[in-house]
């Protein structure tokens, strides 16, 4: 069951703030040239119905508690990819007034992808690698990096 | 026992179809595309997903969707009356839409709009088609159409090709894709669902696509093989007519309907009432 279930992961693609270069890239991927839907890959645009949580941006402060709202939305089993330096620390938006230095402190990460931005391969190897490794979990609910009674309350999930 | 069995599968020839076309539509945009069990896939991975609503009125009219477009199905299969078919149909479409309206989600709620805008443009020529089809058979019963004499395409041609014009907003087609509309709103109705209560919607909507390519096989009459083609044929057009346009707004899918669709079956009911008499 769990190997058909690795043939139709549904992506949610979101930026939080970079310069949309990756975003690019992932639209290529989904065109003909390299056509992720081989593998079942949909870029749902809708967390709700989806498995794979793609991340790009070096997360501004605006988009922290979005970020965290869209991977509570999404039922478990569930994974993240962080794309792009960007996300591995800020990339060139390192140690700036206005961002959060990568997505490390606000979800946990599954995978990383490398370079900026990275080539539509190291996507693809990314998002198997990602796919494997959300094989094996289960529907167990999962927490986010540094949740407090605070935070949920401001994001208001509180009463979930 | 034939019309059971049929109705008992028709998910999984729903499935197929869906399968098939999105095959086709990759293929139609020089891509490989995914296996044809893609849909398969998809339903065992969202029924191992854990079950998240936004309340449970909500989620039961998810099912309500699945069980009442299945219903309209069996009684399509079981050679019941045809609008009875159709009100079932009609009834699933609904629930959809109450549930969609009944969460906050401005998405959702706009999607449900957009889908009563559907039944709006594509009631009226569906129901013009069950009564041209009583009037060249002589009868709404499925088992009686499928067995007359009279091969309905040949007499009734127009209302064929306006059942054609509406099969777009029947299946959420390009270019009348208003209510599903991916881009926009992000799937509109069924936006807000997830999980096994999504799997509920995403099965109702193959069963819709039996529904609609059965309706398309009535006009073969009891030349299954001319039904058959026929069947094929609107497969064809309506995935190149998907691959071909874009979206329009709900103005223009109303006036299309109401403005050249029906009129273009009330010309051809004329018809054949005049050659009657
Ligand atoms: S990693 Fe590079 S290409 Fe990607 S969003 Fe950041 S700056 Fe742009």
């Amino acid at each position: 069951m769990n190997d058909l279930r690795a043939k139709s992961p549904w992506i949610t693609h979101y930026n939080t703030g970079g310069c949309n270069g990756c975003d690019i890239e992932i639209l290529a991927a989904l065109g003909p040239k390299f056509d992720i839907e081989r593998f079942g890959m949909l870029n749902r645009g809708n967390p709700k119905q989806s498995d794979i949580l793609l991340v790009t941006g070096p997360v501004t402060l605006r988009c922290r508690d979005v970020l965290r709202r869209v991977w509570l939305e999404m039922p478990e089993p569930k994974v993240v990819v962080a794309m792009g330096s960007c996300t591995h620390g800020g990339g060139v938006f390192r140690h700036l007034y206005h961002t959060e230095n990568g997505i490390d402190g606000i979800v946990p990460v599954d995978v990383w992808i490398p370079g900026c931005t990275p080539r539509i391969e190291a996507i693809i190897d990314g998002l198997i690698e990602g796919v494997e490794i959300w094989k094996n979990k289960t529907k167990e609910k999962e927490y986010m990096v540094g949740h407090s009674e605070k935070l949920l309350e401001k994001i208001g999930v509180l009463n979930d | 026992m034939m019309g059971l069995l049929l109705t008992l599968f028709s998910p999984i020839i729903g499935g197929f179809i869906y399968g098939v076309e999105r095959v086709v539509k990759a293929r139609m945009q020089s891509r490989q595309g995914p296996p044809v069990l893609q849909p398969f896939y998809d339903f065992v991975k969202l029924m191992q997903k854990r079950p998240m609503m936004v309340h449970s009125f909500h989620a039961s009219m998810g099912i309500m969707y699945f069980i009442s477009t299945w219903f309209a199905m069996a009684v399509l299969m079981m050679g019941n009356d045809l609008l009875i078919a159709i009100f079932f149909h009609v009834i699933s479409v609904l629930a959809l839409t109450i549930g969609a309206f009944s969460v906050r989600s401005s998405y959702s709620i706009m999607g449900a709009m957009r889908e009563l805008m559907h039944v709006v443009s594509y009631e009226p020529v569906v129901i013009l088609l069950a009564v041209s089809l009583y009037l060249v058979t002589g009868s709404f019963d499925i088992a009686k159409i499928l067995t007359s004499d009279i091969t309905p395409i040949f007499s009734l041609p127009l209302v064929f090709i306006s059942f054609l014009g509406v099969m777009p907003m029947l299946l959420h087609k390009s270019p009348f894709d208003i209510a599903e509309a991916h881009q926009e709103i992000v799937g509109g109705p069924d936006i807000e669902y997830s999980g096994p209560f999504y799997e509920a919607v995403y099965t109702a909507r193959w069963i819709e696509y039996v529904y609609v390519y059965f309706i398309v096989f009535l006009f073969g009459g009891s030349n299954y093989f001319l039904g058959t083609f026929l069947v094929v044929f609107s497969f064809i057009f309506i995935n190149a007519v998907d691959n071909s346009t874009a979206r329009l707004d709900y103005k223009k899918m109303l006036k299309f309907a109401w403005f050249i669709l029906i009129p273009l079956s009330m010309l051809n009911i004329f018809f054949v009432v005049v050659g009657a008499n």
